[in-house]
């Protein structure tokens, strides 16, 4: 039996309001998500102004162009979350049965692939300043009718530049969690790691400043790596839910749990001998297709298994498009997946 | 990366910084130590002739607006000026090779030289029929020193925009 077709006829699907596709958020994930997207908007804001002060100031510094270019691919992160945001929020239709929660996946990819083009660009361009040893030239800068090396301004603007992120990141992480929003999540990693490219750059200009030419493109080499390593990272997370590996917490640390709590409470359930699960991340929400092996001798009926399924959606928000299958015996992947039971 | 580790890296950057700031003879320095040697010392200048802005007679004999301010800047670091006549090409070549300091020759901010050379900020701005043109010199590349210190010699005199 689908129980998602029956869901959609007299279930949350005709009950208006602000979520994920059918999904409904509770209120809380309700606030946090009007929370990240206005956090989203102050980080485009302090991005834009960011990224026309470095820009002003880069000069011929190999490590303020590295640090200028991981400023304009932030801008990435948070726009993909907004984005996708809008378009998951679509219903399912007859075209798109499953919704749009995969603009998330979608998006997510899309950022990692940004970041892996732009951190090898970078990586080649930077280690080509050092084998043909570039030597920087930084010269003087007019300001307030003062003359003076544009080094200090450039190493003013980075310090004033670095810390700001890695509050707005760790806010974000939070917020990261309680929507599963991967997206976010990445975007959250890559603010408050913000501050490393900040130093680089300063160590990077200081350098110049102490005769050692080298230092710039030393410096731009470690910025283009953490890029390239952000990218890679995220690559992987991504194709991996595109993938339909099994559902992972927003940091990909660990099995998301709810989907042993979906097999636990089946297994409670007077008729059921045995349940098993496997779940997709779709973006914010699973979809989840558990199999029950009912006790032999007992007679399943139709309300049985409304019953469990409304049982299961109730567990957590994450969980609305799950389907339930009867079967006489448990597929292998789910009993493979299971940990082990007492 | 976990907490320790960003402490130390932080501890670490903060540490160089500050060690190696304390060790400088100025700020910025030279990489090549051109303001040093040139100073008191001889400052070898690529010229090549472009109308009023720089001239070299057959004996050697240099002038022109450029050279002027060449010669001004010379004396304020104590330097005996020894020019060398020669198309541009070659003398970027030699800019780039380290054995001249600056060159001359009615350079533009248009440049195409610019990865042979380091420019200056215009020091003079002029209208012609095909718009403005700013005037800039070229130092050695990455002598961040001396390029600074003729920079605010340039901007210090009449004239500069």
């Amino acid at each position: 039996m689908n129980g998602n077709g029956n869901g959609n006829g007299n279930g949350n699907g005709n009950v208006k309001g602000i979520g994920f596709g059918e999904t409904e958020l509770p209120h809380k994930q309700l606030e946090v998500l009007k929370k990240a997207v206005r956090l989203e908007w102050i980080t485009i804001g302090f991005l834009a102004v960011t990224v026309f002060l470095v820009f002003l100031v880069m000069g011929n510094s190999q490590a303020m162009k590295a640090a200028w270019i991981e400023d304009l691919l932030s801008f990435i992160p948070a726009l993909v979350f907004l984005v996708a945001l809008h378009v998951a929020r679509k219903k399912p239709t007859a075209k798109h049965p499953y919704g749009y929660h995969r603009s998330v996946g979608v998006g997510h990819l899309v950022a990692a692939v940004a970041l892996v083009t732009m951190g090898t660009f970078l990586l080649v361009d930077s280690a080509s300043g050092l084998i043909t040893a570039e030597h920087p030239s930084i010269g003087s800068v007019e300001l307030f009718g003062q003359v003076f090396w544009l080094g200090w301004l450039m190493m003013g603007v980075m310090a004033l530049i670095a810390l700001p992120p890695v509050f707005i990141g760790r806010v974000k992480m939070e917020l990261a969690r309680e929507l599963h929003d991967k997206v976010l999540y990445a975007d959250a990693a890559m603010n408050k790691a913000d501050w490393m490219t900040a130093v680089g750059s300063i160590i990077g200009v200081g350098g110049i400043g102490l005769g050692l030419w080298w230092a710039d493109s030393a410096a731009a080499l470690f910025i283009a790596g953490s890029i390239l390593w952000d990218g890679l990272k995220n690559m992987r997370a991504a194709v991996e839910d595109l993938m339909d590996a099994r559902a992972m917490t927003f940091d990909d640390s660990k099995p998301h749990p709810i989907v042993n709590k979906v097999d636990e409470y089946l297994r409670s359930l007077d008729w059921v001998a045995d349940a098993g699960s496997r779940a997709r991340d779709q973006g914010h929400v699973f979809h989840i297709e558990s199999f029950v092996v009912p006790l032999s001798r007992r007679t399943v009926s139709l309300a049985d298994l409304e019953k469990a399924r409304e049982g299961c959606i109730a567990l957590d928000w994450k969980v609305e498009d799950i389907v339930l299958i009867p079967v006489t015996e448990l597929p292998r992947v789910v009993q493979e997946s299971q940990p082990a039971r007492a | 990366m976990n907490r320790p580790i960003r402490l130390r890296f932080a501890a670490t950057a903060l540490g160089l910084a500050v060690g190696l700031s304390g060790c400088a003879p100025s700020f910025p320095a030279d990489p090549e130590a051109t303001l040093d040697r040139v100073s008191g010392g001889t400052l070898r200048v690529g010229i090549s002739p472009n109308g009023e802005w720089t001239d070299i007679t057959d004996e050697g004999e240099a002038s022109g607006i450029e050279v002027t301010l060449v010669e001004g800047f010379a004396e304020t670091i104590d330097a005996e000026v020894a020019w060398v006549e020669g198309g541009e090409e070659q003398l970027f070549t030699q800019l780039h090779e380290g054995t001249l300091d600056m060159v001359i020759g009615g350079l533009t901010d248009k440049t195409p030289w610019v990865n042979k050379g380091a420019v200056t900020k215009p020091f003079a701005e002029v209208t012609t029929s095909t718009g403005v043109e700013r005037h800039v010199m070229a130092t050695a590349m990455g002598e961040n020193a001396f390029l600074l210190e003729l920079e605010q010699f340039l901007l210090n005199q009449e004239g500069a925009p």
